[in-house]
């Protein structure tokens, strides 16, 4: 007996000796345990980063300080976590609720650091702020942590950060299998993860009248539609080009909807895919809203909407409100409501319902009679309906002459029609009770300076203005119209858009001016708009920091993401001179050709004609050319946490030229087929073919999510599949 | 547990069995050598398969596949010997693996397993199962970077003997991809790397190095070793930078240089009768010397020189051989002298050649039987001599044939009708040229003056790797499975 109390003393002394020596590399995470779950996940982060960063150190999660303790970090705020409350006592620091606090203190002889803010949220992020100061990166795709392990550090540190933009919005599903729209939840939840860490706070889940992500009913007509990237199928057999890339897959699907067919299935399985996403991005503390086209609907709804039109979209999977329907029309007003409720109850949980107003109205004939209700319900000055359809007209934008016109009116009706609906303030209230915030997409600019008075009262602002950054940016004369200090207003911001198409984009200058623009005037914040995340890394990471820090350049920021991750300078600077030509070249076919690769039927083969090759093509080739070369250079000379990055972007700048080398070629046999030269037409026909080959075998090479296999699935169908037939139909006929 | 050559009573025990064994294997190659292929390409790495046996034509993944099997990834040929498929692979990021199959039932017999360590960059294509396994029906012979050359059993798999290799390091980063070869008694090996390339032999039984041949002047490549007979002597012969090499097969002594190729060689000559056929192509031009890639790819913030800092470290002792003025950077002929050898200053372009074996010292003048400037050839696949033709494919599936005996043209640049690359060397058997997609097509041609498409197959996965013919069987390895294709 005598033996057993010997050896367990002996046990628990060496025990004790060992904890005690351990003490000097064990930091304890200290969270409390009623400490609400996101800051508890705030402390589980760390933990794990911590862990990763450095080294010899043992990171121990607990809700109790033991007294041994010689390094604790604290998780949360005086409020959530009495251990901050005791260390820091009256030096909790005034924040915002998005405020982050990192702040080192001395507690009972221990070194301590507070890593927290007044929310949850701003916890979370005060954490991710952490690791970006110790080194980490967060890409799209994964995080970057540094090389080598570094001694602990928790002294020296005596910040606050508060946003200079509040709302930080990633939108997502869209309406092209290039983009999330094809991604699986898992998917979703991994990128959703990343975006947390950059502090993303919000997220606009975009959603198409034909998408099976609702269901309702209207005038005895059941929605029956329920179709992704526009009804688009795309098969893999084996002559589909780059297929290993969906591997043995017979088609290209969204995982989740994978063998799924009909409405029913389709939706009930888009519904779970939806409600996955919503759920995964409060976990991460954002807020979510959903965005709908209120007044598009899926073609079967023509039998109980009268006088509406099909839409002249993609594949014409829509009606629109006709001349028949003016803003009054109640069939309509009682269609959209059964849609806003179907949406809601779907969706129970999101705080923001964004109503877009129709990108091409087929209605404007309601103008004038809109224009008077609108003017008879809010006091719009002396502005006449005539007045603001020559600022329409005369601007230069894309929506400007008849299209800007056209655009002016049927937003005007557009809003008229709103105001109406929304006079039934019940439509807005959730099954919880609580309100969800409306927010209005594109309006038009010309409205922007009475934008307080045209909205549904107490409705928030999305504007789009422009298709790209850069045409954006020229115009921002417009953002000071918009009273954002009134309207709370976000501006989209296209990171890479669909019409300039499928090859790599960057805007990032464009971006910089806007960001700047957006902080000076007191925008509420910005939404992302995008397809192929691809090389999106730099500009995410810029939005990211310029939001909250007031002089950030993207240069500045450039600099901090790449230098970080590939340790070395003049690599850097060289990937910075390629970040330059691509901005280039997407301004390029930006200006000149902004459908140049919109990714359709046709996309190719609209180039099979006989007309004279544009100087710009060569270049914008050379452009993508000098970006390839620089990625390709660095690639052999930085760190290796980086070329997998590096490599891949490098692949993608050789996928352009071979794909510009294609629509060359496409061009040159037009020529050659009009001058009757069959044997030339064949020729470079064969060339383009080989190329196009070439340029989806080297997407494949690297492809690394769904949107790359829905580039390689669009590439095969609107593309090389055509291309091929041209082909062969002429080899045969020779 | 190795065999120790300074020991007279193993050396004796060795020659004995050495004796024994040699007739145990002259026994059993006239049992097997028609129905066996045995390394890389398999006879000699022609590529051609000399038994009689009708093969088949049309196949896909799902068609006249007898059998197949999960490999992992992977882009090592399939050796076939003794009844049994030998091959190579990743079985996740962490683990290579060596794998035995029944060649009738695709059964497998065993597989063996290393933790891979940790592995070098690599470019794709390339992975990091790429090397091709040797057999001599008894043992296979493998080399992965990180473990060096390995011998196992080949009826059970168990490891005979085992020589690490230094790691090949390369200046635009390929990764390794040599395969060994077995020649009589000898395993042999080569590394051409940008670092330290050379040659060596290993007793096959005991993986005692027999001897080792440092190979200086040469760059990163891809050859295998051939063997060439001519005048009654076998020379092992190795095509690296610049040059074309005959090697004394049992002491590794340079006997011939023929200074008639490129900078880059990745292909792999092929031997009729006593005359070397080979395909090049490599980037640029003849004057274009390494520096010109070098201060492309290597020179990161383009000042037009090069510092230590935009090198790998292990080729800082090159750089300072280079750095004659000692300013801390390469600059024009500095570059030159550190990576390329003074002797062997040779650049791109694009060639086909016949040069006749045999020879003494520098036979370029005396034994260069014809040398076209061609862009017929392909940089990776490598040539096949069948039926009096020299066939090659290139990118975009453009063949094209000449005649071995005097380079002259049979066909030009004629398409096969599958676009895309050619990683995998053509193989030919029964009359017909089995032509490797890495799409996964394998196009099947008609051996004759033209060009002739029998069928186009479908493999349904990448296809890198050079199928194997024995038996009657393909034997075709995609990126991830290996099909055994017959009837």
């Amino acid at each position: 007996m005598f033996r057993h109390v010997a050896v367990a003393l002996l046990i628990l002394v060496a025990g004790q000796s060992i904890a005690h020596a351990s003490d000097v590399n064990r930091v304890y995470v200290v969270s409390d345990f009623k400490a609400p779950e996101l800051e508890r996940f705030a402390a589980t982060e760390l933990a794990g980063q911590f862990r990763r960063l450095f080294q010899n150190v043992e990171v121990v999660a607990t809700n109790k300080v033991p007294a041994a303790a010689k390094q604790i970090v604290f998780i949360g705020s005086p409020a959530t976590n009495p251990a901050i409350k005791q260390a820091v006592g009256s030096k909790w620091p005034k924040v915002s609720d998005q405020g982050i606090v990192l702040k080192s203190v001395q507690a009972s002889g221990a070194h301590a650091l507070v890593v927290g803010g007044d929310t949850p949220e701003a916890t979370l992020w005060a954490v991710y702020e952490l690791g970006q100061r110790f080194g980490v990166r967060y890409m799209l795709r994964e995080d970057i942590f540094p090389l080598e392990k570094q001694p602990l550090k928790l002294s020296g540190f005596d910040v606050t950060l508060e946003p200079q933009l509040r709302t930080r919005t990633w939108r997502t599903i869209n309406d092209f299998c290039i983009g999330p729209e094809s991604w699986g939840l898992g998917d979703h939840k991994k990128f959703l993860g990343q975006l947390a860490k950059l502090k993303y706070n919000d997220l606009m889940l975009s959603i198409y009248p034909w998408q099976p992500f609702v269901d309702y009913e209207f005038g005895g007509v059941k929605k029956q539609t329920a179709t992704q990237w526009f009804g688009d199928r795309f098969r893999v057999d084996g002559d589909t080009v780059g297929k290993k890339a969906f591997g043995g897959a017979k088609v290209f699907e969204n995982p989740d909807f994978a063998g799924k067919t009909g409405h029913d299935e389709l939706t009930a399985v888009g519904i779970k895919h939806a409600r996955g996403i919503i759920a995964e991005a409060r976990k991460l503390g954002m807020t979510v809203g959903i965005s709908i086209s209120p007044l598009e609907f899926p073609r079967e709804f023509q039998a109980a909407l009268p006088g509406s039109q099909v839409a002249t979209g993609l594949n014409q999977l829509t009606i629109l409100p006709g001349a028949k329907q003016g803003p009054n029309d109640k069939r309509l007003k009682q269609a959209v409501k059964a849609k806003i409720r179907a949406y809601l109850q779907t969706y129970p949980g999101i705080e923001k319902l964004y109503l877009t107003l129709p990108e091409f109205p087929e209605w404007d004939q309601h103008a004038q009679p809109a224009w008077k209700q609108l003017s008879a319900q809010r006091d719009l000055g002396d502005v006449t309906l005539d007045q603001l359809i020559a600022t329409a007209r005369d601007r230069k934008l894309i929506a400007s002459g008849k299209r800007g016109e056209q655009a002016l009116k049927g937003n005007v009706v557009a809003l008229a029609f709103l105001n109406n609906l929304f006079k039934d303030e019940s439509l807005l209230t959730r099954a919880d009770g609580g309100r969800v915030e409306l927010v209005v997409t594109g309006v038009d600019p010309a409205l922007f300076p009475l934008l307080d008075r045209v909205l549904p009262a107490g409705a928030a602002t999305l504007h789009f203005i422009d298709y790209t950054a850069r045409r954006v940016a020229e115009h921002k004369e417009l953002l000071a119209l918009v009273p954002a200090k009134i309207v709370r207003s976000q501006l989209i911001l296209t990171l890479a858009d669909d019409n300039v198409g499928i090859l790599p984009q960057s805007s990032l200058g464009s971006l910089g001016t806007l960001m700047d623009e957006l902080k000076t005037l007191g925008w509420d914040g910005f939404s992302t708009r995008y397809w192929i995340p691809a090389e999106l890394d730099s500009s995410v990471h810029f939005l990211a920091q310029s939001a909250w820090h007031a002089d950030l350049t993207p240069k500045d920021s450039y600099f901090d993401l790449w230098e970080t991750i590939t340790d070395n300078k003049s690599a850097t600077q060289r990937m910075w001179l390629g970040e330059q030509h691509l901005q280039q070249a997407t301004a390029l076919i930006d200006k000149n050709d902004i459908g140049f690769t919109f990714p359709v039927k046709g996309m190719l083969m609209k180039h099979y004609r006989a007309d004279k090759l544009p100087d710009w093509w060569q270049e914008a080739n050379d452009h993508y050319t000098q970006m390839m070369i620089e990625l390709y250079r660095v690639n052999g000379s930085i760190d290796p946490r980086a070329t997998k990055i590096t490599f891949y972007y490098a692949k993608r700048g050789e996928y352009v030229l071979t794909y510009l080398a294609a629509v060359k070629a496409t061009r040159e046999a037009a020529i050659a087929k009009k001058n009757g030269d069959t044997e030339k037409t064949i020729e470079h026909l064969e060339t383009a073919v080989e190329a196009m080959y070439d340029t989806i075998t080297t997407v494949a090479d690297v492809a690394t999510d769904q949107s790359d296999r829905g580039l390689i699935a669009v590439l095969n169908e609107f593309a090389y599949r055509p291309l091929l037939a041209e082909f062969e139909k002429l080899l045969d006929a020779e | 547990m190795k065999r120790q050559p300074s020991q007279p009573i193993v050396c004796m025990l060795s020659s004995v069995r050495i004796a024994l064994l040699a007739i145990v294997c002259c026994a059993v190659t006239s049992v097997t050598s028609a129905e066996d292929w045995k390394q890389f390409r398999g006879p000699n790495s022609t590529g051609v398969s000399t038994e009689n046996k009708p093969l088949p034509v049309e196949f896909s993944f799902e068609k006249n596949v007898l059998w197949s099997a999960e490999l992992g990834r992977g882009i090592a040929s399939p050796v076939i010997a003794s009844g049994r498929v030998f091959e190579t692979t990743m079985l996740d990021k962490q683990t290579f693996a060596v794998m035995a199959f029944d060649a009738k039932s695709g059964k497998k017999l065993w597989q063996k397993e290393f933790p891979a360590g940790k592995v070098p960059e690599i470019t794709p294509p390339n992975e990091h199962a790429s090397s091709t396994p040797a057999t001599d029906g008894d043992r296979v012979y493998v080399y992965f970077s990180t473990l060096g050359v390995m011998a196992f059993n080949a009826a059970d798999g168990k490891l005979l003997w085992k020589q690490p290799i230094a790691m090949p390091h390369y200046l635009m980063g390929w990764g390794p991809a040599n395969s060994p070869i077995v020649h009589e008694d000898l395993v042999i090996f080569n590394i051409d790397d940008d670092l330290d390339p050379f040659l060596v032999a290993f007793d096959r039984y005991s993986g005692d190095v027999r001897w080792k041949t440092p190979r200086p002047e040469m760059l990163g490549g891809f050859s295998t070793p051939v063997m060439c007979t001519a005048g009654g002597r076998t020379d092992l012969v190795l095509a690296g930078s610049g040059k074309m090499k005959g090697y004394d097969p049992q002491t590794g002594k340079e006997l011939w240089t023929c200074n008639s190729l490129l900078r880059t060689i990745m292909t792999t000559p092929v031997v009729v009768d006593d005359t070397i056929y080979m395909s090049l192509q490599s980037y640029g031009d003849t004057e274009r010397v390494l520096k010109f890639a070098l201060l492309q790819w290597r020179d990161t913030n383009q000042d037009g020189k090069l510092t230590k800092t935009e090198l790998e470290k292990v080729f800082w002792k090159k750089f300072d051989k280079g750095d004659k003025n000692k300013d801390g950077a390469l600059v024009g002929d500095e570059i030159d002298a550190a990576f390329q050898a003074p002797s062997n200053m040779a650049g791109g372009g694009n060639i086909i050649q016949a040069i006749r074996g045999g020879g003494k010292g520098d036979v370029t003048k005396t034994h260069l039987l014809w040398n076209l400037d061609s862009k017929a050839p392909s940089n990776i696949a490598s040539p096949l001599a069948y039926d009096g033709r020299l066939f090659v494919v290139k990118k975009g599936g453009i063949s094209s044939a000449f005649n071995l005996k005097d380079g002259s043209t049979a066909w030009p640049r004629k398409r096969i009708r599958n676009f895309g690359n050619y990683y995998a060397s053509p193989i030919a058997g029964d009359g017909k040229i089995y032509v490797t997609g890495e799409n996964g097509f394998i196009v099947v041609l008609k051996a004759g003056p033209k060009p002739e498409i029998l069928a186009k197959n479908d493999m349904g996965d990448s296809c890198i790797a050079t199928p194997a013919i024995s038996n009657g069987r393909i034997y075709i390895r995609t990126l991830k499975k290996l099909y055994c294709i017959g009837k």
